[in-house]
This record gives C-alpha cells, structure tokens and sequence, in this order.
C-alpha cells in the first residue's frame, strides 16, 4: 500500500482501538512474528508459511487466536482478555487485523465484547453496521438429531444447497423451508423449534440486546468461518462493504475472539 | 442493483430458452439482442457474459452476486460459494470413452483432471493422466493415451471420432451458485430474482 491517508487511517485506527481496550481492562500483547509450529496445527492453520531452521519447525504468523494461545500456555497468565494489533501472513498475502481473545467465557461476556465492538466500529464510521449475521455449528446437530437426518443433509445446508435438500427432504420439512426461506426469515423459524435449547437462548439473548435497529439481524445455517477451528457461535458484521468489518466466534469450548477488518486501511 | 454471472455459449443459450418457458421475456429478448458485449442491464439486474471456468471467481471474489454455470466447472475446481440450486438444463454427463476393445486403461487424457483422478482413485484403479485443454477426442486416435474422461451430450462426437463409451462418470447439468457475503448484503434482491427464476418457491 502506498496511498499515505490510507496507511495514516489504519494507524490512528490501530491507536484508537487499542487505547479502548486499554482502558476497559485487556491486556494488551504484541509479540515476534515468527512462532514455533507442530504439523499438527496445520489442520486449523492451512494458510500459514511453516518453515524449518536448525531442526525446528517454525510459522509467520497467520492468525493471532494461536498467537494468544501459544502465549498463554507459555507463560501461564492469569489474564483472560487479550488484545492485540498487527500484521498477519497468510500464504502470499500480509494484512493488519486487530481484535480480542477471551477465555474462560460466558454467555454475557461475548454479547458485552461484541455490542462494545460494533459500538466501536459506529462511532468511527459515523454510520449503523448494515447487517450482523450469526450461526451456531451447533444448530445443525440439534436439527439431525431432532428429524434423525442422514449426516450428508450437514454439507448441504453449510453450501445452501436448496434443490437437493428439497430432493432429500421433501418440500414440507422444516428444515427445507428454513432453508429456501429469505435467511432474514430464520431466526423467527429456527426459534419455533428450538427457542428453549441453549444455543438458541444465547442468540435470542444478543438479538435482545441489539439497540441499534437500523442492524439487520440474519441467522443462517448455511454461514460459516472460513476458519475451522471456530466450534459454536460465528458472526460476521457489515458496514457498506461486501467484506465484513468484524469477524469471531467460539474456539476450544470457553474462548471466543473477535477480530476488527484493517485491511484497506479504514473502516469497510 | 445484483450482478448475475452468465456462462456464454451452450449453456447461455439454455438459459435463455429457460428464461422464455418462464415468461420472463425482459430478460430473454435483452439477452439474445446482448450476447455478444460485455454485460447489460435489464431493471435491476446486471447480466456479465463470461467464460464458464471464470464464472466461480467472478462469485466467489463478489463481483457478481449470483453465477449460472454447470457443475462440471464446479465439480473440477474448489471455489467458496453458495452451491444455491441444480437447475433444469445443461444435462449431460461425464464419461471414460476410449476406442473398442480396451481391456485396461494406463493413460488416460482429459481436460478434466481432477474430476478424472477422482473417478480412478473410488475405483482403485492406478492410471496416468494427461491433461489437454481441447479436442481430447484425439488423444485415443494418435496413440497418446488409452481414453478420455470428457463431456457426453449426444454422444454424437465419440461416435464420429470412432469411440464408444465405457462407464458413466457423473451426470452433469446447470447450476446456480451466489455469493458468500453479498447473499445477506443484498438479500431482497437476490431473493426476488431466484423467485423470479423459480428457484425458490
């Protein structure tokens, strides 16, 4: 990037995250870019550069949620909220991210941190985010559960796959008229059948709490992270871009991370 | 204002005779009148022509919301998208073809050779495969590999090429794939027009 009220913006944005997250009580980290790596992590990590010196296997960083991780398990830290601003490579590409990771997490904390960020995110864009949509891995179990689905009906909802679940299905099963229901539609027809589960409890919680109403709000079962460590609540937020602005959701049971789009230098 | 990704050649023209069994003559008429520029607007909707192999990278990088392209590009390449709804045109097949008498393919040539090391791997079959951007059909006939793995409409071609065909592969047809982020950013729209098109009812 060479446009310098680009590089200038990201700066201040940078700064100015940071100095809220200072102020309401994260620790703030900043750490070296090259990580030591296992094989192992290449499963969730697919896009990072690994390489090998004397013997050992190491990685540019390509995402700070095992950044954090490797520097919990290392340093054994009592602290539980993390922030961070910084560079990440995945394969050619380096961008900036910003974000938080949480652990030890309860319902109340993730709507907290994520209201504070999309409150963040209001502020400096001087607009409303457009769209907040939301999915719980968990969502589809409860349906194959439920309806004693055939595991295969999991692909084709996370591709949207509307003509072979009708196939599959039929036109008159619940879950074939979530699915070719308008994905705003969802929530009101997910929460007929299980409002009373957990899952659908905490995201009732979150729409509850949403002041803003200018916020479309979409759950959609088909909406996944691009990451696959994430195993609960994902969300992704919107401003006028087609590229979400904020990204996170739950890891390892009791972690949850959000992540703030610098990418082109200002708020998408 | 949504961008429709069209795939040109055979399969554009399957759309457009799919479009006028729907009624939906805005769209036809402008179509048939515009396949040869670059893309063209009717209402709200901005039709793209392109290549078939590019239409997943116009959706998946969201230059266009919505794709129709069949799903032997999709089946050959790994993209990020929303594989929406099979649709009722563009049907044929993949098949392994070769000259008769073949009783066991080493080499076999395809444009498609992911789909094809797909096929011999369920089968257990260890085979080398080489890869031709066209004309496959030709590979058999100057000695350069046992077979082919292609696409079987007719099957007009293998015929007047002096092959038949061995096993069914895969069946082939239209599909409509969309947008990862711009199916909830341009939600209204997008659902108004895969009404419009009867994908969804």
């Amino acid at each position: 990037m060479t446009n310098n009220k680009f590089i200038l913006q990201r700066l201040a944005l940078g700064e100015k995250y940071m100095s809220l997250l200072d102020e309401t009580g994260y620790t703030l980290v900043d750490m070296n870019m090259i990580e030591p790596f296992s094989m192992d992590d290449k499963y969730h990590h697919p896009t990072s550069v690994v390489f090998e010196r004397n013997n050992a296997m190491y990685a540019i960083r390509s995402d700070w949620t095992r950044t954090l991780l490797n520097f919990n398990s290392n340093f054994y830290s009592d602290d539980t909220r993390f922030g961070y601003f910084g560079p990440v490579v995945r394969e050619n590409e380096s961008f900036y991210q910003a974000g938080v990771e949480i652990y030890k997490v309860g319902e109340e904390d993730i709507i907290n941190a994520l209201l504070m960020h999309m409150d963040f995110v209001e502020e400096c864009a001087e607009t409303s985010i457009k769209t907040l949509v939301i999915n719980n891995d968990q969502l589809i179990d409860l349906f194959i559960e439920k309806y004693e689905l055939p595991d295969t009906v999991r692909q084709l909802v996370y591709t949207k796959n509307i003509s072979e679940l009708r196939e599959l299905l039929g036109k008159d099963h619940d879950l074939y008229k979530i699915m070719s229901a308008k994905v705003s539609d969802q929530f009101k027809m997910v929460s007929s059948i299980f409002g009373d589960t957990e899952v659908m409890q905490a995201i009732s919680h979150l729409k509850e709490k949403m002041a803003d109403e200018e916020t479309k709000f979409i759950l959609d079962l088909s909406f996944r992270s691009p990451q696959n460590y994430y195993n609960g609540l994902y969300f992704q937020a919107f401003l006028n871009s087609n590229s979400a602005i904020l990204s996170g959701g739950e890891y390892n049971s009791n972690a949850f991370g959000i992540a703030l789009n610098l990418t082109d230098g200002g708020l998408l | 204002m949504i961008t429709v990704a069209l795939s040109k050649g055979r399969l554009f023209d399957d759309f457009v005779s799919y479009l006028e069994k729907y009624e939906l003559y805005k769209y036809s008429k402008v179509l048939k009148d515009e396949s040869r520029a670059l893309y063209t607007i009717v209402d709200d909707i901005r039709f793209i022509f392109a290549k078939g192999p590019d239409v997943p990278v116009y959706v998946e990088r969201g230059v266009a919301d919505i794709g129709i392209v069949g799903s032997d590009i999709i089946e050959e390449e790994v993209f990020s998208y929303l594989n929406v709804s099979g649709l009722p045109f563009g049907k044929c097949h993949f098949a392994l073809a070769g000259p008769p008498d073949v009783e066991h393919f080493n080499t076999v040539a395809s444009k498609y050779t992911n789909i094809s090391r797909k096929y011999f791997n369920a089968q257990q079959q260890p085979v080398s495969l080489i890869h031709l951007n066209g004309s496959v059909e030709l590979a058999p006939i100057l000695g350069l590999a046992d077979g082919i793995v292609d696409i079987v409409q007719t099957g007009n071609t293998l015929r007047d090429n002096g092959l038949i065909e061995y096993e069914k592969i895969l069946d082939v047809q239209a599909r409509l794939i969309a947008n990862k982020q711009t199916f909830y950013t341009k939600e209204d729209s997008i659902y108004e027009f895969l009404n419009e098109i009867g994908v969804i009812e």
